[in-house]
Parts: structure tokens; C-alpha cells; sequence
């Protein structure tokens, strides 16, 4: 009797432990991410791509080469040991964050996504990807590219040397820069449904200027291989001057916007304005060369002068650095009024000074003196120079402003008015100075780091790269090792 | 709906089955009216009992012929109580003399015999806690456990604790124990608010959440230390549990008693380094107004043009300021009053309580306001039916400020130069303009006080606790009970940043409101056989089924670029788009568990345990999972009748356990999420004006995800000496986790940062020891002994396949990452250490600079983890006084301090003035063309300091050896005679000092610090406040 009793309650315990049972699947299903989409639109993608590259050109790896071209002397803190050649643990939320995670990867997602129902994407993102591609490898030599920022594919991407990179290597499925960008032009002259419109930031959805950026990077890429690949070089060039769809004025300039508002500043000016404004100023040596050259007017744009004359400092002295208030920082032409300057990654100016370049080193068509002088003028009409000033300083300068002497005078002549007019994108100055040795610059004082008798020829490769990838080169290459396409 | 009336009527069911009974409550309780807790109470003659609640309280159905119970309860004497025509009988007991035995509450709130137990625990009571200055529990336990390692984030009011028992068992799982009060799991998280650009890097120390509980309110702490001991509460308690007990109602003699106490102390920084006051602001010997450092010139220099101190023909204010870093830290105030009315008797009995603190901190501009009221009971229902349940309120206040590199208070106050007056014309009350900005001469730096009062953080906790219990005895040896607990609190904070904060320039108003809520039901079927096959075992079997909800909300509004100076409201932002976010989660848990434990002749003992575990966060086919557990017990000395005047009792125990653990939510599939670039020196957000921009998450997710595991070894001991005049607790364990679940770095040329995964092993061994000596008893003085040593070696065994070390999740710098490195213990930091040359061992030097050669990236910079520490308490009792103090020893572990850093890169210790004037040479070789000669390059002092003041340097590594005076406090209770007559129970007063004084033989600073509080990220002390001194004394009235 009493054990009846019991087994009835027990029964009665079991049936509601499975009732509970019972209801537990759906309990459990709440697993669901409300905080991030797992699918979103192409609108969404392309604006981190394209701030990504401007940000990536303009911000530390900027930094790093301004001051090794000596463009600005650091003061304190990151830019002073990079002026010394010191780079200790930097670059990885250059090479993660702002090239390998948020630009390379999410162009590659852009191009999986509507190669085939809306090509501009596609289009876009290729050239973009070239042109993250190669600053990357510009700046580090060997870097991870065709298994680049495929993480669900490739967990530990190949690097592939810098030739392969800018030639194509189809036996280790390496597709050229080169390739990559004509894969690019191709989608954008495909028809298309879905455009970009005000998510495309730069050209407001104009798919014909993209076309124009396009050809501009063969050019830039182009003229990389001087020393390594004239031929090359010089057949890329005379296809894009044949064709003459390039970025041939100020206006068409492939310059990335940015505002004055919170968060959406230039990294120029939020860096040397807001966060950082003692950390570096103007390099006393630029200012010798800007006084060499009666420039002054012109870098006036490129530089404050908040004491009435420019206030520089000589890469890597000890010596106590002048008054944070009189110091010569970057000026309007590359903050604007509160940091909505752009961040101007190819221009015309820079057009004109590869196509001269080529036109006395390589023989491409054109004139060299023609095309040197519209450079200039281009980077002081850009700048904000008025026209009358542009008109003095040719007829006070003629012997600036013509080309004159040796092919090799000449093509100094050539870089050392691109190296001024790149002021505030020194990554571009640094391509060239490496690539040319142009202009000629002297050591800075107290240089240190893995070879102080030479001005790097590379970055070092990121921590966060070296100690995840065992195919990272190991040990890693020293920045005294030049790259692929260097000034021998 | 369907499923409460069918426990309805499951509840009312027996009431019609045993009508013939009758029902007799009580309540046990010792001498002093304090309640018995897990005694047994049987029907004399018979097998039918039950043992008695936390409370002390019990209830038995007994036929009507029975006559008396037998009472009997570890350390007490057996008795027995006739019945008579009584229903409810207090029963108070008579202690035994020099037992070794203690209950314990355990897992689930169930109270056990200590001796039953085959793992170990620690209990401490009241009086080893409150009233020592402590107002968080954790630091209260600080010194007292064995196994266990305590560090505070600072002195800063508030400021989070760590605590981590028997080591780091998950690789990024917190690892701090689930904390348990009257047997509801409560939060103990710690919610960071990014304090603009690096923040959390030496942030405003916001508390752990533990800070809500009133050390006035709390009974006991047990703490759980293996997963054997924590293995029914499940996932939530792998890293062990602490089990708070708060005071009940109901004494015996059913009187009410009320306690009130009241405390004040006084706080003062402690163990601030030394300073020089021979040299002023400046560099390279040169007077400069705007520098942050000490390497001006010598005070009393005569000023010229060339030293900087001759400007336009007139000498400048130049002298030393001795005090200037250490008088902005300044005395500190803890005032806490509580209230405590308990009442009722054994059947029925409520308490309710109230506390209020306040404390004003070391720091300028920190508060913690704690205020709280409790209310709870406990009745028997119609003889039938036990319920009870508790609400208490906590409202705590907090106002934080900044330390940690870059623009903070502390940083600027270690930043300040010599020769810089903070009591002058920059002092307090004037560190701002007329227009409420900023006055400090230094760029990138705000006046100390500017950060302090225009920069804080204000945090609000609204927190609710509430549980209810229904319990039924189906028979005397069957009972089934239900407890349903929430935990729910919202911390509604405001930072604001003061335009031309040099932080924020454009001032910052950001509201952030975090909500955390966790839901917690067990339902508990427990029965006790006595004499089960055979004679003298006894046999208690559980089973219990547990369902647990956590959801958390983060909304955060964050205005940038304010319009109106000192307004600081949402509306007058002029950006929202940086840091606005919302972070939404809910995670569910549903557990079966079972317990089987068998005792025999009250010397052998086994227990048995399963639990099994379905969780929201692991894939659908992982979700469930199973984990036993096996101890065991065996009082020797009863079992082979041992009966030596030396060895008066032993216990050998020996367990093995397993717990499993989910992962955090929405781990499984990849996602987007908004773009933002950069970090503190430049930085962009979007949406851009209009347009978004989103961009693939860092991290891939898993294809399935398994749960992780910790499997738990343990062997120890109980002894007792000289009639337990000497016992000893020993414990050896060795825990391996495997199965770990965390995102390991892959190659960020993947595109991704990281991928979830299930790998990796990690092994702690560690040796526990707990050893209590009661030197001198007499009738009026008696002195206890109680110390306690911990070993703990951690072990990381592997990562994953070709990754051998990856940066521990949080906030830290790149180049002093707290790291899981193969090889290695859990948390060693890694960065760049210099080069040696192999054949002399020493630094290399660079022949042209005579500094080190260039650093080598990726080394083991330094190790957080102690290598022992060792607690000590005394107390001595005198007639009405009890004096006590306690002194802790931490040998070895290592602490990178930025603190250390800047005392010496900016010339302000003492020793950097020492020969200032001549030429310095750094120690180590010169490696050229093969031949290797001593270092003789001459430096200057500056120079030579900088290179040992690098922030990041493994010059400012130090070795945390500390010795501590932790606790002292002496008390006094009125003599009886005198409070009688006033019908007062006692009335006591105490004084006490905590955190007295510390000597570190290899540290010029406080190394017991750990700027990132309560985390996994130890050893790091980035800038951050020092330690406080608190001082106080107490006043407690019972009536």
C-alpha cells in the first residue's frame, strides 16, 4: 500500500520532468546574433573599402614614410623612432586592420559577391584591390597576395614575391597587378543592374571616372618597373596614352573624402590636430629644399606657420624640439579647415610626372618637359596656389621649372618636383626615392634600428604576421634589404 | 500554465496520506542562540529523521506514539528531547570539547558534515570578515584562503578585484568563481566603460560586481575550491564557487534580536616610491616649462639664458615641491552603518536589514555609495509545506577617474615634475581657466585635478536579489524542493570628458546603460536512508534539474563634440556615430543532475555525482554534454579506533571530477559588423555623414563547437594533533583543461583576426595547505593560529596546431601583450626584450650609440604568476578582547609597471638623481668583429634612464616578491554585567588597520596591483593609483 502510494507520486515527478524535457529544444534556440548582420548589401561594403585604402595611405605607414623621406622630423613618441628607424612592434593595425581585414578582404568579398548581377561592385573593388595590393607590397616586399584574405580557404596564405606580384606568375596562379586592374576595367564596362550611388564616396556611382582610375594605376604600377622591367613598363604606358582615358585633370583626381565631424576626420589632421599634436612637424631638410627651390609659397600650403615663418626640425637631433606653439604642421592644403581635406591617392600631377619620366627614361610618347611642367602646375593649382603666383614663380624660376642637363639630371629634376608635390603622402615619396634614389637624402642623425648606415628599403614585417604565419619569411628580411624593383 | 497545476496538485497530494501523523518543528541552535545547521534528528528507536536547514530548523512527521528524538550533530553532544504534547521544540546543544568537525554549506546550498567531505573547502565566518576595513567581500578574504590568489586593480575606491582559485583553469572563459548567495548565482562581472580613446587600458576602475554584497549582512563565506566540490552548479562554477550565507532569523528562545553597527575609517595611499628634489622640469639639463620630465637643471643653479632659467632678463620661479605627487592623494573616509533586525522563532522568522556606505577615496573626485535593505522569512505552510524567500535592494553609487597611460589623473600626477606646484597657482580649486578649460602648461596632458573633476565616470547600480523557496517533505526521508532566484541589476553610467579635455578635446558626454539579468530555478528531489543493506550506512541520493538564463543589454549613447561648455546631456552632442552601440545577449542552460552519497559508521564515505548540461551557446549536436564526479572520505583514525593523544583524528580524501563549460553566445556563425579604423592616434568611425559602412567580423566561426572541459584530480588530508590543538587541512590537485574554446590568432593576411576553435591544454598543479594551532586555551585567554600556504604551477601544454602563442582577449598594448604561450604559464606578458650575447650572457651594445642593441621582438618579458603565497592570522582573546592580525607573503610573480617607468624615464625617483651630473654607462658588451669587449661607451644620466624608463622596457620588470601586514584589529566586548541590566545582548567596539604596511625587497613600488582588476590580465600596472592604508574603528550593539 504505502509503496503504491509512493510510486504514484514518483510517476507523477517523472511525467512532469518530462514535460519539462519536452519543452526544452525551443528553449534553447535563442542563439541568434541580434547584434551583427550575417548578410549585407554591396552599399554597405564598398564605403569601408574605400576609406580603408585612404585611411591605410595616410595614416601610420604615412607616417613612417614621411619621416624616412624627411618630409616631417618626429618629436616624441612613434614618428621619432621611425625617423630614427626604429619600428619596434608597428605596422599591425596597418597591415590587420586597415589593409589585410578591412580593405583586402572585404574588396575580395565584394567581388565574390556580384561579379555576375552587378559588375560596378566587382569592377570597383579589383581596382581598389590593386591598389591595396601594391602598397602593401611597396612597402613590404613579399607580401601574402592570391591567398590573401580568403581566411575560410586559405589559413596560411603564401607570400608571393614582389615580381610575381606586379608580373603574374600563372604557374604558381599568381594573376599580375596589371591583370587584376584590366579584370577590373573589364566588369565596369559590363552592363549592370544594381550601381553605386552615394555609397560610392568618391565618384558618386560615375562608373566612366572609375574607368579613368583604372588606367592611372597601370600608370603608377607601371612605372615601378624602370629598373627591373622596361619593356614592360613602356608597353602598359603607350597602351593607356593610346587609349587616353586617364586621370588627365585636377578635377578627375582619385582623392578620397573625408569631413570635419567627429569620427570622420582625415587621419592627417586627427592625428596631428587632435590626438598626437606634438609628436612631429616640419623636416628641417625639406625646408632646405623648399628654400633651394623658392618653393616657399607652395609649401606654405603644405605647412603652417603659426609664428609668421617656418618653424622645422632636423630629423633625429637630441635637441629640444621648439615650442609646440611655433612648430610648422601640416597646413590646408592637407587638413583642410578641421580635417576635411581628402586623401589624395592618384592624381593628375602625378599622371604628368610619370608620363615625363617615361617619356625620357622609357621613350614613350610625349614630351618630358611638357609633361613636367604640367605637373607642376597641377600640384600648385591642387594646392591652391593663385594662378598669378604659379605664372611669377615659372618666370622667376626657369631653371626649377625646365628640364635641362643629363637624362639622369633631368629624371632628378622630374622626381624631386613629385617628391614636393606628394608632400602629406609619403608613402608614394618613398616608393620613388627608392626606386629612383631621388631626391638625394642624407642620413638622419642618430639612426639606429637593424642598419643605421642606410635609410630603409622596407618596412619590417608585423608581429601579428610573423608569429601566426609559418610561411611568414623567418627570420624575417632586415629593412637594409631592397626590394624586387629598386634603385639597384 | 498546465505545468503549475500539475505541481499543484503534486503538492497537495500527501495531505490527505498521512493524517495519523503529526508534525513537530524546532529549531537547533548552539549556546549563543546561533543556529545548528545539518543536524540530525531522529524518531528515537527508529530510522526516520531529517536533518536540520541553513537555519538551524527542521520538521518531521512522527507517528503519534512516538515519544522522544535523538538529536545528534558533528562536534555536539548527542540528546534527547522527549516530545511530549509539544509541536514545535527548541533544541539547543552542548558543544563538545575539542572536536575537529564543522558543517559546511555546500553545492546547492546543502549543508554538510565537513568530515563527509571527500574535496576541499574553507569556510570563514563573520568575524574573520566584516569589520576589518574591507568594503568588497573579495578583498575581506584577502590572506585568509588556501588556494586561492586575490589582487586588486588599486586603492582606488572601488576599484575591481581579481580573484582566481586553484589558478587560471580556461584559456578566455572568466575565470573568476561563481559567486552564490543564500544559494542564488549572482553576477560578479565587470562592465568597462571605454573611457574615451584607450580607456580601458588603466581605466577608472569600475567595481566587480560582488561590491553590491554587505559584508554587515553576510554569515559565512565557504569556499569551493574544485570543480569536485562545485560540480553541481555546473558550467557556471568550473573555476569553483564562492558560497555566500547572509544572516537569518529565528533564534531559538524566539526573541528578536537586533544588531546595529556602525564603522569609520580613514584611508591614505601607501607605499608611494620615493622622489628626488634636486632637479627640476626640463630636459638634457635645460629648463623647459612644457616638459613632463625632471631632467631640468639643479635647483640653485644660477639662471642664464642657457639653462632655460633667465627669461627676457628675469630669473623664473624655479624650486623643489617635495609633496607634490603625494599630496594629491589624498585621505580618504569610509563611513558604514547597518542595521540588522533579526526575528521569529524556529517555525516561523523574518529578517530584514538595512546598510548604508559611504566612501569618499584616496583619489580626488571617488566615491562608492552603497546603500541596501533586505527583507526575508521563512514559515512552515500548514505544517506542511517550508517556504521562504528574500528580497534585498542594493543602489551603489561610483564616481571613477582615469589612470593608465596617455591623458589621465594618475598620469599627469606622475608626470608632474618636480618643480611643479599642484598647491600653487595650478592647485585644486584653480585648475581650470575662467572659461572652464584647460590650464596645464604640458601638451597631450590635462592639470591632474582637471582630469579628475572634469572627466569622471559615474556609475549607478540598481540591483535586485530575489529568491523564493518551496520545500515539501514527502516522507521523512524523501523531500523535494524548488528554488527560483533573479539577479537583475542596470548600471546606468555617464562619463563626460570637458572640452579641451586633452583626451577628447571637443568634450564627450557618453550614457551607457548595462543590464544584466540572470534567472536561476532548481528543483531538488533529495532522500536519506539510514541502514540501507546493511547497518550503519547511510545513503543520501539527489536529483535535481536546473534551468538558468542570463540576459545582458549594453546601449550606449555617445556624444561627441559638445555645443555648450559643462553641459553634459545627450542633446548637446554634436556626433553620435563613434561609439553609440547596442550589444544584446541571452544565453539559456538547462541542466539534469544526481548525487548519490553513501556514509558508513560515520568514518568511510563516496559520493557520486553526474550532471548533464544543454546549452544555448554550442551547436546544436554539442549542446548537450555529461560530466561526472567521484570522492571520497575516509576517517582513519575512527576506522581503526586510533585513540592517540598525538594524533586525535585523520581523514585522508581523494576526488576526481569533471565540469564542462559553453561558450560565450552567438560564437556560430560569421557576421558583419560596422567599420571602424584606427586606435588612439587617429582613428575613423563610420557611418560617413550619411553612408554606412560594414565590413566582415574578425573572426570565422566554427564549423561545430563542443563544450570545454576541466578535469580535476585531488588527494588531501585532515589531521588533528593534541586533541586538534594543531589541524591540518592538505590538498594536492592537478586540473587539466582540454577542449578549450577560444579564437586563435590565425594570420591576419587571412583577412580574419581569428577563428573559434576547440583545442588546446592546459595543466595547474598545485599543493593547498591549511594549518590551525590553538597554542594557549585557558578559561580567559585563548590563541589561535591559522595559516595558510598555496603552490600553484600552471602549465600551458598546447595551443593549436602551429600556433604556439596568441594575446590573452582584452584590453592591453601591442609590445606587452598578456599572452597563452605554449611552454609557458597562463598570462606571461610578452614584448621585445634586448639581445645577449650567448658567450657572456650580457646586453649587447651598440658601438656607435652605447644603447642596447635593437630589441628583439616576441620574448618572454615577464610572468605573473606567484610562486607561492602564505597567509598568516593570529588572534589572541583575552576575556571581553580579541585582538587579531594578519600578515601575507607573496614570493616571486613579476609586474611590468609603467608606474616604474615613469618615476624613472621622467628623472622624478630619487635614485635617477643620483650622480645626474656625470656620465653613465649601461651595462653589457660591445660584439665586434668577433671580438667581444666590456660596454665602456659614456651616456649622459638622461639617457641611461631613458633606456630603463622605456615604458614597455624589461628594465621595469619587477619581481612582486611582497611581504604585507594585511589586517589587525583589536576588539572589546562590554562585560556582560554592565549591558545585562540595559537588556543588551553585548556591545562591542573594535578598531582595526588594514593593508598596514608592505616591504618589497625588488620593488620601489606597491608590485600588489594589477591595473585591469578582476580578468584574466594580470601583472600589468599601467599607471595606476596606488594601494590604500584604511584605518578605522567600529561600534556594534546587539539588543
Amino acid at each position: 500500500m504505502f509503496y503504491m502510494k509512493f510510486s504514484k507520486k514518483i510517476f507523477l515527478l517523472l511525467v512532469g520532468a518530462g514535460f519539462l524535457l519536452g519543452s526544452c529544444k525551443k528553449y534553447l534556440q535563442v542563439n541568434v546574433d541580434p547584434n551583427h548582420p550575417t548578410t549585407v548589401p554591396p552599399t554597405v561594403l564598398l564605403p569601408t573599402t574605400t576609406i580603408g585604402i585612404a585611411f591605410a595611405n595616410s595614416n601610420d605607414l604615412g607616417r613612417a614614410s614621411s619621416a624616412l623621406v624627411q618630409h616631417i622630423a618626429g618629436v616624441a613618441n612613434q614618428t621619432q623612432a621611425y625617423d630614427v628607424f626604429n619600428f619596434g612592434g608597428a605596422f599591425d593595425n596597418q597591415w590587420n586592420n586597415e589593409l589585410y581585414d578591412n580593405s583586402i578582404n572585404n574588396c575580395i568579398a565584394l567581388i565574390n559577391m556580384d561579379s555576375a548581377t552587378s559588375p560596378a561592385y566587382s569592377g570597383i573593388a579589383k581596382l581598389e584591390l590593386a591598389y591595396a595590393f601594391s602598397l602593401a607590397t611597396d612597402i613590404w616586399g613579399e607580401v601574402p597576395y592570391s591567398q590573401a584574405g580568403q581566411g575560410a580557404v586559405y589559413t596560411y596564405p603564401r607570400f608571393d614575391k614582389v615580381q610575381d606580384i606586379y608580373q603574374g606568375n600563372p604557374g604558381a596562379g599568381i594573376t599580375s597587378l596589371f591583370d587584376l586592374v584590366k579584370s577590373g576595367l573589364a566588369d565596369l564596362a559590363k552592363p549592370g543592374t544594381l550601381k553605386p550611388k552615394a555609397d560610392d564616396i568618391v565618384y558618386a556611382g560615375d562608373l566612366t571616372k572609375w574607368t579613368r582610375v583604372g588606367n592611372t594605376l597601370l600608370l603608377k604600377f607601371a612605372i615601378m618597373l624602370t629598373n627591373v622591367n622596361p619593356t614592360l613598363a613602356k608597353s602598359v604606358i603607350s597602351d593607356v596614352l593610346t587609349g587616353n582615358n586617364y586621370i588627365n585633370d585636377n578635377s578627375l583626381d582619385f582623392e578620397v573624402p573625408f569631413s570635419s565631424a567627429t569620427g570622420n576626420q582625415n587621419p592627417i589632421y586627427n592625428f596631428n590636430y587632435i590626438n598626437r599634436p606634438g609628436d612631429q612637424m616640419l623636416s628641417q631638410r625639406l625646408l632646405n629644399l623648399a628654400n633651394s627651390l623658392n618653393d616657399t609659397l607652395r609649401l606654405a600650403k603644405f605647412f603652417t606657420r603659426p609664428s609668421g615663418a617656418f618653424v622645422a626640425f632636423d630629423n633625429g637631433a637630441n635637441s629640444v624640439a621648439p615650442l609646440q606653439a611655433t612648430r610648422s604642421n601640416y597646413g590646408s592644403y592637407l587638413i583642410g579647415t578641421t580635417g576635411n581635406a581628402p586623401i589624395r591617392l592618384l592624381t593628375n600631377f602625378q599622371v604628368n610626372f610619370i608620363l615625363a619620366e617615361a617619356a625620357l627614361v622609357l621613350g614613350t610618347s610625349g614630351d618630358a618637359n611638357t609633361y613636367y611642367q604640367a605637373g607642376i602646375k597641377a600640384s600648385m593649382t591642387k594646392v591652391g596656389m593663385a594662378a598669378a603666383d604659379i605664372t611669377a614663380y615659372f618666370t622667376a624660376n626657369p631653371t626649377v621649372v625646365t628640364l635641362s642637363g643629363s637624362n639622369e639630371d633631368m629624371r632628378k629634376q622630374i622626381i624631386t618636383q613629385k617628391y614636393v608635390a606628394w608632400i602629406g603622402n609619403g608613402i608614394e615619396a618613398y616608393d620613388d626615392y627608392r626606386r629612383t634614389g631621388y631626391p638625394v637624402l642624407a642620413l638622419p642623425n642618430n639612426p639606429g634600428g637593424d642598419d643605421p648606415t642606410v635609410i630603409p628599403t622596407r618596412l619590417p614585417y608585423t608581429n601579428g604576421e610573423l608569429t601566426t604565419n609559418p610561411n611568414a619569411p623567418n627570420p624575417r628580411p632586415l629593412v637594409d634589404v631592397k626590394l624586387w624593383w629598386a634603385k639597384p | 500554465m498546465r505545468k503549475l497545476l500539475l505541481w499543484g496538485s503534486m503538492l497537495l497530494l500527501p495531505c490527505f496520506l498521512f493524517a495519523q501523523t503529526r508534525t513537530i518543528t524546532g529549531k537547533i541552535t548552539d549556546p549563543e542562540g546561533k543556529p545548528v545547521p545539518g543536524a540530525s534528528v531522529l524518531i528515537k528507536g527508529t530510522r526516520t529523521g531529517t536533518s536540520t536547514q541553513t537555519d538551524g530548523s527542521f520538521s518531521l512527521n512522527v507517528p503519534e506514539k512516538a515519544k522522544s528524538l535523538s538529536v545528534s550533530a558533528i562536534g555536539w553532544i548527542d540528546q534527547e528531547v522527549v516530545i511530549g504534547s509539544r509541536t514545535s521544540i527548541p533544541i539547543v546543544l552542548a558543544a563538545k570539547d575539542k572536536t575537529l568537525s564543522e558543517v559546511v554549506v555546500t553545492s546547492l546550498g546543502i549543508v554538510r558534515d565537513k568530515r563527509s567531505l571527500g574535496y576541499a573547502t574553507q569556510q570563514l565566518k563573520a568575524d574573520q570578515l566584516a569589520d576589518k576595513g574591507s568594503v568588497n567581500i573579495v578583498g575581506a578574504l584577502e590572506g585568509k584562503v588556501s588556494g586561492v590568489n586575490i589582487t586588486s586593480a588599486s586603492g582606488s575606491a572601488g576599484a575591481s578585484i581579481n580573484i582566481n582559485i586553484r589558478g587560471i583553469t580556461s584559456f578566455t572563459r572568466s575565470n573568476q568563481p561563481l559567486f552564490v548567495v543564500d544559494g542564488i548565482p549572482i553576477s560578479n562581472d565587470v562592465d568597462r566603460t571605454n573611457g574615451g580613446p584607450n580607456g580601458t587600458l588603466g581605466d577608472n576602475q569600475p567595481a566587480n560586481r560582488a561590491l553590491d554584497i554587505d559584508l554587515n549582512n553576510v554569515e559565512s563565506v565557504n569556499i569551493l575550491k574544485g570543480p569536485a566540490a562545485a560540480v553541481l552548479y555546473g558550467s557556471r562554477a568550473a573555476a569553483g564557487a564562492i558560497i555566500i550565507t547572509t544572516k537569518k532569523g529565528g533564534t531559538a528562545n524566539g526573541h528578536t534580536e537586533i544588531i546595529a553597527g556602525s564603522s569609520y575609517s580613514l584611508q591614505h595611499a601607501e607605499g608611494l616610491p620615493k622622489v628626488q628634489n634636486q632637479y627640476g622640469q626640463g630636459t638634457n639639463g635645460i629648463y623647459n616649462p612644457t616638459s613632463s620630465s625632471s631632467w631640468g637643471p639643479k635647483f640653485g643653479s644660477t639662471p642664464t639664458v642657457a639653462n632655460g632659467l633667465l627669461v627676457g632678463g628675469q630669473p623664473v620661479p624655479y624650486q623643489a615641491y617635495p609633496n607634490n605627487i603625494n599630496d594629491f592623494w589624498q585621505t580618504g573616509n569610509i563611513s558604514d552603518n547597518s542595521l540588522v533586525i533579526n526575528g521569529g522563532d524556529a517555525k516561523s522568522n523574518f529578517t530584514a536589514s538595512g546598510g548604508f556606505l559611504k566612501q569618499n577615496g584616496i583619489l580626488p573626485n571617488t566615491v562608492v555609495q552603497r546603500s541596501d535593505v533586505k527583507f526575508g522569512g521563512n514559515t512552515v505552510f500548514r505544517n506542511k509545506i517550508h517556504v521562504g524567500g528574500s528580497v534585498t535592494f542594493t543602489n551603489t553609487l561610483q564616481t571613477g577617474i582615469l589612470g593608465g597611460n596617455g591623458s589621465s589623473a594618475v598620469n599627469g600626477v606622475l608626470a608632474l615634475a618636480r618643480s611643479i606646484d599642484l598647491t600653487g597657482s595650478l592647485k585644486k580649486g584653480t585648475y581650470q581657466n575662467a572659461d572652464g578649460t584647460n590650464n596645464w602648461p604640458i601638451t597631450g596632458a590635462d592639470n591632474p585635478y582637471y582630469d579628475a573633476y572634469k572627466d569622471p565616470l559615474k556609475s549607478n547600480v540598481t540591483r535586485t536579489l530575489g529568491s523564493l523557496n518551496i520545500g515539501y517533505d514527502l516522507a521523512p526521508w524523501l523531500s523535494v524542493s524548488y528554488r527560483l532566484g533573479i539577479d537583475a541589476y542596470t548600471d546606468r553610467r555617464k562619463q563626460i570628458f570637458a572640452i579641451s579635455s586633452a583626451r577628447v578635446p571637443l568634450g564627450q558626454d557618453l550614457e551607457s546603460t548595462i543590464f544584466r539579468s540572470e534567472l536561476n530555478g532548481d528543483l531538488i528531489i533529495s532522500a536519506h536512508r539510514s541502514d540501507v543493506f546493511i547497518k550503519d550506512l547511510n545513503v543520501t541520493a539527489l536529483v535535481g534539474q536546473n534551468i538558468n538564463q542570463r540576459r545582458s543589454q549594453v546601449v550606449t549613447v555617445q556624444a561627441d563634440a559638445l555645443a555648450i561648455p559643462g553641459f553634459y546631456n545627450a542633446s548637446n552632442g554634436g556626433n553620435f556615430a563613434v561609439g553609440s552601440t547596442e550589444a544584446t545577449t541571452v544565453q539559456r542552460l538547462l541542466g539534469y543532475y544526481g548525487q548519490l552519497s553513501l556514509a558508513y559508521k560515520s568514518y568511510l564515505y563516496l559520493e557520486l555525482t553526474g550532471r548533464a548540461d544543454q546549452s544555448s551557446t554550442l551547436s546544436p549536436d554539442k549542446q548537450t554534454f555529461f560530466y561526472p564526479s567521484a570522492s571520497a572520505g575516509f576517517v582513519f583514525t575512527d576506522a581503526l579506533k586510533i585513540n592517540s593523544d598525538i594524533l586525535s583524528y585523520g581523514k585522508i580524501r581523494a576526488s576526481v571530477a569533471k565540469v564542462g563549460s559553453d561558450a560565450p553566445p552567438y560564437l556560430l556563425s560569421n557576421t558583419y559588423s560596422k567599420t571602424g579604423y584606427g586606435n588612439n592616434v587617429a582613428s575613423f568611425s563610420f557611418p560617413y555623414g550619411s553612408v554606412a559602412g560594414f565590413g566582415l567580423s574578425s573572426t570565422i566561426a566554427p564549423q561545430s563547437l563542443a563544450p570545454e572541459f576541466v578535469t580535476s584530480y585531488e588527494v588531501g588530508t585532515n589531521l588533528g594533533f593534541w586533541k586538534n590543538r594543531v589541524s591540518v587541512d592538505a590538498a594536492y590537485f592537478n586540473t587539466v583543461s582540454t577542449s578549450q574554446i577560444f579564437q586563435v590568432g590565425i594570420p591576419p593576411s587571412t583577412g580574419f583576426a581569428t577563428k573559434t576553435v576547440n583545442a588546446g591544454k592546459m595543466t595547474n598543479k598545485g599543493l593547498e595547505l591549511l594549518v590551525t594551532v590553538t597554542p594557549v586555551v585557558s578559561n580567559n585567554f585563548k590563541w589561535d593560529i591559522s595559516a595558510n600556504f598555496t603552490k600553484i604551477v600552471n602549465k600551458v601544454v598546447s595551443i593549436f596546431p602551429g600556433v604556439t602563442s596568441f594575446g590573452i582577449p582584452g584590453s592591453a598594448f601591442i609590445g606587452s601583450t598578456p599572452s597563452i604561450k605554449v611552454g609557458q604559464p597562463y598570462g606571461v606578458i610578452i614584448g621585445n626584450v634586448f639581445p645577449k650575447d650567448s658567450a657572456t650572457g650580457l646586453r649587447t651594445v651598440n658601438s656607435g650609440t652605447g644603447l642596447y642593441s635593437t630589441a628583439l621582438a616576441n620574448q618572454v618579458l615577464s610572468n605573473p604568476n606567484p610562486e607561492y603565497t602564505m597567509g598568516i592570522t593570529n588572534t589572541f582573546r583575552y576575556k571581553g578582547f580579541n585582538l587579531g592580525f594578519t600578515f601575507d607573503f607573496t614570493k616571486g610573480g613579476q609586474i611590468l609597471s609603467f608606474t616604474a617607468a615613469s618615476y624613472k624615464a621622467r628623472g622624478a625617483w630619487i635614485e635617477t638623481a643620483k650622480d645626474r651630473d656625470q656620465p653613465w654607462i649601461l651595462p653589457g658588451v660591445i660584439v665586434s668583429g668577433g671580438k667581444t669587449v666590456q660596454n665602456n661607451i659614456q651616456i649622459p644620466a638622461q639617457t641611461y634612464w631613458g633606456v630603463q624608463g622605456g615604458l614597455q622596457s624589461e628594465f621595469n620588470v619587477y619581481d612582486a616578491t611582497v611581504f604585507r601586514m594585511r589586517e589587525i584589529s583589536l576588539g572589546y566586548d562590554l562585560p556582560a554585567k554592565l549591558t545585562k541590566g540595559m537588556h543588551i545582548n553585548y556591545i562591542r567596539i573594535a578598531v582595526f588597520a588594514n593593508n598596514i604596511f608592505h616591504v618589497a625587497p625588488n620593488a620601489f613600488f606597491d608590485p600588489e596591483v594589477n591595473t585591469q582588476g578582476a580578468g584574466n590580465i594580470r601583472g600589468l600596472d599601467l599607471q595606476g593609483a596606488p594601494n590604500a592604508r584604511t584605518i578605522g574603528a567600529n561600534l556594534k550593539v546587539s539588543l
